[in-house]
């Protein structure tokens, strides 16, 4: 039996806390694992040198001095699992990120009880997130940061939270599902010229208020309008606040368009798109998008990138995912 | 399973070294000079080393030092096994690991070793004192781990020491269990060479003015609690050993002329007591008197002297009965006549004052008491401080000083009894001993020591004679007073003068000596015969090593499972009474099939409830609204809750719609 099927065999026994119906776990007495540390193994063999040394030269008083650390070793495991016990993990935010980066997840350890917690770690196998002490009754922000992989919905995988308080002796630790995933949009490509399709609009109108060329006029100040079209100049003769208008006398109109990425890969094609979204956000050039079963409109702003990656990043999974 | 590898502050590098430090230090007062210096100069570098970091040793340097540590123990004691040299190796590893303490893990190491240097100081000092010192280090060394264990550091000193102190006190029923069954062994599991310590007392061979030394050392021998009453201060001669021969100067046994039979009187003795004798390094045992039988099994010599058979490397606790007016007859073949062996310095003039004792004798008892007349009459001066006497000591002392102690008393009066040809012995032991009220017991220190002699007489056989009785018969029946005049000064008694003062400071003295008396009886002296005579109380004795682990178990399981229960419930919230209250409420309006949904307020728990039965209408509206007002409302009058309670307890709605 090789190491990772003895693993997957253990896991079968083990327990774990099942999100509840706020997606949150609550640290029952019965999921707790404990065993001891290194130190904890470390000052067993120290204890049963003391327990021989005493006994060679017939000490009381080292016999009574082992046994009562010996007390304390074993007190502290009760310590240990109390220092977990009752605690709530609850899912808070994590902010969606492109496949490859650290999604943050971000979570609130709420302690319920009337006993403060020490040092509490959130991990994910070999990776630590925040360690932190918790007083009675509070709730506090805990962050466990994971490498995304691949776009797409990145679920918070199965969970440890755990402690080795108060003495580091022994190690408790509980596994949790939390309901909470990350919104992974793909990896962008390397930077290069984006493959559109251009329609003109002449119009002697020109795209008023649209393009960023020529100015072409003053209207009111409208909420939303960016504070650099603002003609402050007016503003100071007490004119109330006027935008400027620019405008060019034609209108180009960009679609990133899926068919006409010259590669074929799917994966490769979401990429170049992630990029070329990025870029047009970066120029501030308004954009469409479509892909194959969905077509954006025109647009520009965070609200619309965030709509068009979103798109991206689940293109082709979100319905057998959701 | 690991801990993340937080880094230490400096704040834990210098508490840490702190802590070693005080594990440490008193073993600095037993090794040697130079490991000590040692010790001290690595305990400075490490201190320099934390404020200024260029001192800190790199690699090499450490290794040399520690190969330095080593060579320095071997020099000191030519080995690096047994007690004395393991503690001194210990000492200075430990030493060394503090130096190089760096991460969390250095800093776990540094702590599991002081805890074992802990447990050594108990090889060389078990006192009260010092195992309070070291139970504070420990409770240190514990509050240190603790806080190297959290993230952020405590608020206050004194947290992590009072959450050291509830796992501490957690742990002592534990402790306790283990310490009461815990199967102690009376042979070591391998000879160490337990080395012995100089510790003062008599010894076999007795060369006059070696008493009057002990004399100045208020050190305690051992102490004595009477289960019968104690007999009064002139009975109380402690026997130590007898001895028999003498060369004109020192007295001692020679080993040809010691015969090693030995015997077991079956006599009743009045006086059944208990002795806890310090550490003597010697094999014979006090006893009161004429000892006749020992608990222990003890061998009780022809001379009668309570023998063991190996020296007390170690405290000891042993029962004795004794009798004090039980006529001594015991005569082994021989022994009169070694008791009546004379040395060759013996003077003219010796046998011409005993022959005019003779001369006026009509038996060997009245020449006794010529001979403790002469004492008496004669300016013999009883003193703590007599010259020396090189030549001959008895000779000069009876005729030219006639100053002198016990000893000199009884080795004289030994010498001229065997010139008149009467059969004497010397004895020495202690005389005497203070007692502590407090404790119901007895306290024989050095300063009692006494030396007197036993004369055999046909009718009577063995008798006790204190020639220094004739002389200081103060001597026998007050204590000596403890402080030492010019020499030739005649020494003084204490008599009961005390004022206030100073009887307050003896209670005092007697209340500290009582609890060490306890101390040494209920945990130094925890043996095994102890552990079999409780276990029989209990009717253990016949288990199975397997039923006795198992009963070990569980008796650890029980403070076990208390301080989980503990745990649990500690951490829980108690909710208002006023919620309790309304929960009571609605599990009986449950119980008439309308359960309370999760989303439902009380106010429109309650509408629904009254539809429902609308018979009901006036208590439910009622406990409703003073819920909602106690727990919602502003400035709740808290005494309401009660209220509320009896409102509740009250509403008894009958399971049917009345008319229904």
């Amino acid at each position: 039996m090789t190491r990772s099927s003895l693993y997957r065999w253990f896991r079968q026994f083990r327990r774990q806390a099942k999100p509840d119906s706020y997606g949150g776990v609550t640290v029952k007495a019965r999921s707790i694992y404990i065993l001891p540390t290194k130190q904890g193994l470390l000052l067993a063999v120290v204890l049963l040198a003391m327990l021989v040394g005493s006994i060679n030269y017939g000490s009381n008083l080292g016999h009574l001095a082992t046994f009562l650390l010996g007390g304390i070793w074993i007190t502290t495991i009760l310590h240990t699992w109390r220092n977990l016990l009752g605690l709530r993990l609850q899912p808070q935010h994590v902010d969606a990120v492109f496949a490859g980066e650290s999604a943050d997840f971000c979570l609130s350890l709420i302690n319920p009880s009337n006993l403060d917690r020490f040092a509490i770690t959130l991990k994910q196998k070999k990776n630590f997130g925040d360690s932190l002490d918790i007083p009675n009754n509070e709730q506090l922000p805990i962050h466990l940061p994971l490498v995304s992989k691949k776009r797409g919905l990145f679920e918070l995988p199965q969970i440890t939270l755990h402690t080795t308080y108060p003495l580091g002796l022994f190690h408790a630790w509980t596994y949790a599902e939390i309901d909470l995933s990350c919104l992974v949009y793909p990896k962008p490509a390397e930077r290069g010229d984006p493959p559109v399709t251009e329609s003109y609009t002449k119009s002697s109108s020109g795209d008023r208020g649209v393009g960023s060329d020529d100015f072409v006029g003053l209207r009111t100040f409208r909420t939303g309008d960016s504070p650099k079209q603002i003609d402050w100049k007016a503003y100071a003769r007490q004119q109330g606040l006027m935008s400027k208008q620019f405008g060019g006398d034609r209108h180009l109109e960009i679609t990133l368009d899926w068919d006409l990425i010259p590669e074929q890969e799917p994966e490769r094609r979401l990429s170049l798109l992630c990029r070329f979204i990025l870029q047009q956000e970066e120029l501030r050039h308004a954009y469409a998008m479509k892909i194959p079963g969905l077509s954006i409109a025109s647009g520009l702003g965070s609200g619309h990138m965030q709509k068009c990656l979103s798109a991206l990043a689940l293109y082709g999974i979100a319905d057998a995912d959701r | 399973m690991q801990i993340a590898d937080h880094t230490l502050t400096a704040r834990q590098h210098l508490l840490v070294s702190l802590c070693a430090g005080l594990a440490i230090a008193p073993h600095t007062l037993h090794v040697p000079l130079p490991i000590s210096l040692f010790l001290i100069f690595l305990f400075v570098w490490r201190l320099t080393a934390l404020r200024y970091p260029q001192f800190q040793p790199g690699r090499w340097l450490l290794v040399l030092t520690t190969l330095g540590g080593v060579i320095l123990t071997f020099s000191q004691y030519h080995t690096l096994i047994g007690r004395d040299a393991g503690v001194g190796l210990l000492t200075v590893m430990m030493m060394l690991k503090i130096l190089e303490v760096r991460r969390r893990q250095d800093l776990y190491v540094a702590v599991f070793i002081s805890y074992f240097v802990i447990i050594t100081h108990f090889l060389f000092d078990q006192s009260m004192v010092m195992a309070l010192y070291l139970f504070s280090v420990m409770v240190c060394l514990t509050a240190l781990l603790i806080e190297i264990n959290r993230i952020k550091p405590s608020a206050t000193t004194l947290e992590p020491f009072v959450r050291t102190g509830i796992i501490t006190l957690q742990a002592i029923p534990i402790a306790i269990v283990l310490f009461v069954i815990f199967p102690r062994l009376s042979q070591p599991l391998w000879n160490l060479g337990i080395g012995s310590s100089g510790t003062t007392g008599l010894s076999d061979r007795m060369t006059p003015g070696q008493i009057a030394e002990l004399i100045e050392s208020p050190e305690v021998a051992f102490r004595v609690s009477f289960d019968t009453e104690a007999p009064a201060a002139e009975q109380r001669y402690w026997r130590g050993l007898v001895i028999w021969d003498t060369d004109g100067h020192s007295w001692f046994n020679r080993k040809d002329q010691v015969r090693e039979r030995h015997m077991q009187l079956k006599a009743h003795g009045e006086h059944s007591y208990e002795v806890f004798l310090e550490a003597h390094q010697q094999r014979w045992l006090y006893a009161l008197d004429i000892p006749v039988s020992s608990k222990q099994r003890f061998r009780l010599s022809q001379d009668l002297i309570l023998q063991r058979r190996e020296p007390v490397r170690r405290s000891l606790t042993y029962q004795v009965r004794s009798t004090t007016e039980q006529q001594n007859k015991v005569v082994m073949p021989g022994m009169l006549q070694r008791a009546l062996e004379l040395p060759d310095n013996v003077t003219q003039r010796q046998f011409e004052l005993v022959e005019g004792w003779r001369a006026n004798a009509k038996s060997p008892r009245e020449i006794v008491e010529l001979a403790l007349s002469h004492f008496n009459k004669q300016p013999f001066v009883y003193t703590l401080t007599p010259p020396r006497y090189l030549d001959n000591p008895i000779d000069q002392f009876l005729f030219d000083a006639q100053e002198g102690f016990c000893e000199h008393y009884a080795t004289s009066f030994t010498q001229l009894m065997r010139i008149a040809g009467i059969p004497t012995r010397l004895v020495l032991g202690y005389q005497g001993g203070e007692y502590n009220e407090l404790g119901d017991y007895f306290i024989i220190r050095q300063y009692d020591a006494h030396a007197w002699t036993e004369v055999w007489l046909e009718e009577s056989g063995w008798l006790r004679v204190d020639p220094t009785a004739a002389v200081a018969p103060e001597r026998i029946r007050f204590q000596l007073r403890n402080d030492f005049g010019t020499e030739g000064s005649p020494a003084m008694f204490q008599l009961d003068e005390l004022g206030l003062v100073g009887s307050s400071l003896r209670r005092f003295a007697h209340m500290l000596d009582n609890a060490n008396i306890q101390w040494r009886r209920w945990i130094i002296g925890y043996s095994r015969e102890h552990q079999f005579s409780l276990m029989r109380n209990f009717g253990f004795d016949t288990l199975t090593p397997l039923q006795w682990s198992l009963i070990t178990i569980g008796l650890i399981a029980i403070p076990l499972m208390l301080v989980a229960l503990r745990l649990v419930l500690s951490g829980r919230k108690q909710p208002l009474p006023e919620i309790i209250a309304y929960e009571r409420f609605c599990k009986k309006l449950a119980r008439l099939g309308i359960s309370r949904k999760t989303y439902e307020g009380p106010m429109d728990y309650a509408k629904r409830a009254i539809g429902e039965r609308p018979d009901l209408t006036a208590p439910i509206s009622r406990i409703t609204a003073l819920y909602i007002k106690l727990r919602y409302g502003p400035n709740a009058d808290k005494s309401q809750s009660k209220k509320l309670l009896q409102q509740v307890r009250q509403f008894r709605p009958g399971r049917q719609k009345p008319g229904t």
